[in-house]
């Protein structure tokens, strides 16, 4: 799967498609000339479109060098001059219905204190006095686990738990909202849709979602999208053109600096994201989308003596502690998200970090449970396992073999074996030390008893479960925990 | 949609009205478990408008069309198989946000289960797939013995794009639904069935019914 969104990249009908089909529409052409007209006159016809085939070789050639051209200041904030037709206010609506979808359908964090502390940053970032037209700003989380940001041009700005939880602090947040702020500063989705109608549209947007769609919570974003705004999710979810990306991350880079927050945190956030835990970046040969890599080496050319004044106001914004503590909670409801999406590498490397920062019960109750669900997985890919084809591999398995069938798969090798003894002592471990902490989390028994289940210790496992029940006797899982009570007391006896 | 998938659809369409699988789990085959009561979660129907200028979203006509499929299964259900429907404990936007989040997680589940059950429809019949005992943590009506998720997907065309491909070739106006019956107690999947039929999806009503109900023929009535 490709990853989508703020640092994705993209599949669309690239320039370099359309030259291989008009080169080999033109070879085709050529074969049936030859048949029809005498060997002379085609020659003629073979020099004219070999002239042909020339002369579109030379647009690639062009691109090229625009890419490497020196990079330059980039333009005034805002479109002014936009005028909105008809066609815009039909992606307008779009935009609209999907905030109505992701919100009904339970995708938006209903956490006031984390979208107020969104919205602050965000607001922070908007130059003063700036009026746009039909422009209303809502900063929002997303509970997805997959780390991305999207702008709707309505001036909705939805960024992934995953993507929060993953950077360091709030400048790299900044980073993030500023590169959104400008898609829809620069009224980027209207102008990448009015360029999109004026070309022959062929793609197959339900192939493409059957292309990228992970399953998990980003399926359920991207599946709304599909459906609500075809467009808008391949121009807003799956990236802009290469132009528009890169107009989106030089202006943000401006808008950091303005608001004090330290412009190298950009190129930081791009190689945190570059981090491919899951093995789930898988490139395609026709991307049209500026690469991570290439990312990283426009904005620091782009930073140069731009990111030499720091002031103190950017040395706070940097500070991860402070960060983390207003985002703790989202981390742990993420952390949820990423077990239940079966990312458990994920999970352990985020709620690491988490404990790192707070080793209080609830946080290492979490790193418990994303050791318990890592089971006889290894912690990390191997650089084998992270080529492109490995990761296409897996990606086939994951479609096919259910989670149970992954894990009985691997306990039949001796690494699995091995991977899920440590896993599950050093849930255990975990499990107790949560347990011993200060304000102990009564959900650290439940999990307790969900590994002594897996190890066939019933009277155990009934024991923990009882537990929880008597600590937590309104959780909204009794009824699970009790059925599993019954059920193991039944096969006691 | 891969291009072998894409075939085998458009040959269907072809050659028949509308066609349907249905796939049961052992414990209904062999009675074991009987399905007298169920609770429809709410459907996700999603319809687009092919034109010449590519897909158009169709939220507002998905919203109703997803609407109206699940009141039709349920409908089906009761007439032809005497299962009762159960209300599902909606939840409201200003209501619990965790109990909104369940549900929400849970539909997730089933979308990600959806594609492997598509894989191998089959494995159905030897109780391959299950979604947990999670399902519990819904806090559904105790009464309840399965859980229906609906999913589907259809195609309308515009003018332009039927003239074009009656020319060119291409896929037809379509709806396919996947519906799966969830174990209420434990998530075991106990019926899998995807019905689909040609036609614009937002107004053959009366195919969407035969289809259903030609969908759920194996269902073993609720006798007495």
């Amino acid at each position: 799967m490709s990853q989508v969104g703020w640092f994705t990249t993209a599949r669309r009908t690239s320039k370099l498609q359309i030259y291989i089909y008009i080169c080999g529409a033109t070879l085709y052409r050529l074969r049936q000339l030859r048949a029809m007209f005498p060997r002379k006159r085609t020659n003629l016809i073979v020099a004219a479109l070999s002239l042909c085939i020339v002369f579109t070789s030379l647009g690639p050639v062009a691109l090229a060098q625009k890419k490497t051209a020196p990079v330059e200041a980039t333009p005034p904030p805002v479109r002014e001059e936009f005028k909105f037709g008809d066609v815009d206010l039909e992606v307008l609506e779009q935009a609209d219905l999907l905030d109505v979808r992701f919100e009904r359908d339970g995708l938006v964090l209903a956490d006031e204190s984390t979208n107020a502390y969104l919205r602050r940053i965000g607001q922070s970032l908007i130059p003063r006095g700036l009026e746009l037209e039909k422009v209303n700003w809502k900063f929002r989380a997303l509970r997805d686990p997959q780390p991305n940001a999207f702008a709707l041009p309505n001036g909705s700005i939805y960024v992934t738990t995953g993507l929060m939880t993953l950077i360091d602090n709030e400048s790299q947040l900044a980073a993030i909202l500023a590169h959104e702020l400008t898609h829809v500063m620069r009224r980027h989705t209207y102008v990448h849709n009015r360029s999109n109608r004026k070309k022959f549209l062929t793609m197959n947007v339900m192939a493409a979602v059957g292309a990228y769609a992970p399953g998990g919570v980003v399926g359920a974003v991207i599946t709304i999208a599909t459906t609500v705004a075809p467009f808008i999710m391949i121009a807003t979810i799956y990236g802009y053109s290469r132009d528009l990306e890169r107009e989106a991350d030089l202006k943000g880079i401006d808008m950091m600096i303005s608001a004090e927050y330290s412009p190298e945190e950009m190129v930081n956030v791009m190689k945190l994201l570059d981090k491919d835990i899951e093995g789930e970046n898988i490139r395609l040969f026709y991307n049209d989308h500026p690469s991570l890599d290439e990312r990283i080496k426009y904005l620091s050319s782009y930073l140069g003596a731009r990111a030499d004044r720091v002031t103190h106001q950017m040395e706070l914004n940097r500070e991860r502690a402070a960060y983390f503590r207003n985002v703790e909670p989202v981390m742990r409801h993420d952390l949820q998200l990423a077990i239940n999406a079966g990312r458990a590498r994920s999970a352990v490397y985020l709620a690491q970090r988490l404990v790192d920062f707070h080793d209080d019960s609830e946080n290492l109750f979490w790193l418990a449970e994303s050791y318990r669900t890592l089971g006889p997985r290894a912690p990390q890919l191997t650089e084998k396992q992270l080529t492109n084809s490995a990761k296409k591999d897996a990606s086939k398995k994951r479609e096919k073999r259910t989670v149970e069938e992954e894990e009985r798969e691997l306990l039949a090798t001796p690494e699995g074996k091995d991977n899920w003894q440590r896993h599950q002592q050093k849930a255990e471990e975990l499990y107790r030390r949560a347990l011993n902490a200060e304000n102990p989390v009564p959900v650290a028994h439940r999990g307790l008893g969900m590994l002594y289940e897996k190890l066939e210790r019933g009277s155990d496992a009934a024991a923990e479960y009882e537990k929880y029940l008597e600590l937590s006797p309104s959780a909204s899982d009794r009824q699970r925990i009790q059925r599993r009570i019954e059920a193991l007391k039944e096969k006691l006896k | 949609m891969s291009a072998r998938t894409m075939f085998v659809l458009v040959v269907l369409l072809t050659v028949s009205g509308s066609v349907q699988a249905q796939f049961l789990h052992p414990k209904i085959k062999s009675k074991e478990t009987t399905i007298r009561r169920v609770i429809v979660l709410p459907a996700k129907v999603n319809v687009v408008r092919d034109s010449m200028k590519g897909p158009e979203g169709m939220a507002a006509e998905s919203d109703e069309l997803s609407t109206r499929v699940e009141a039709m299964v349920a409908e089906v259900l009761s007439k032809q198989k005497q299962v009762a429907t159960l209300p599902a404990t909606a939840p409201s936007a200003d209501g619990d946000p965790q109990q909104k989040y369940n549900v929400a997680d849970f539909q997730t589940k089933f979308d990600d289960l959806l594609p492997k059950i598509m894989k191998k429809r089959s494995d159905v019949k030897k109780g391959r797939f299950s979604m947990g005992d999670e399902v519990l943590n819904l806090n559904l009506d105790k009464g309840a013995d399965a859980v229906v998720f609906i999913r589907g997907e259809g195609k309308k065309l515009t003018s332009g794009k039927t003239a074009f491909r009656m020319l060119v070739g291409g896929q037809p106006a379509y709806l396919r639904l996947m519906i799966g019956i969830v174990d209420a107690r434990n998530g075991e999947v106990l019926l899998y069935t995807d019905p689909i039929f040609p036609g614009d999806p937002t107004t053959a009503v009366d195919r969407l019914r035969k289809a259903l109900e030609k969908g759920f023929k194996k269902l073993p009535e609720v006798k007495g």
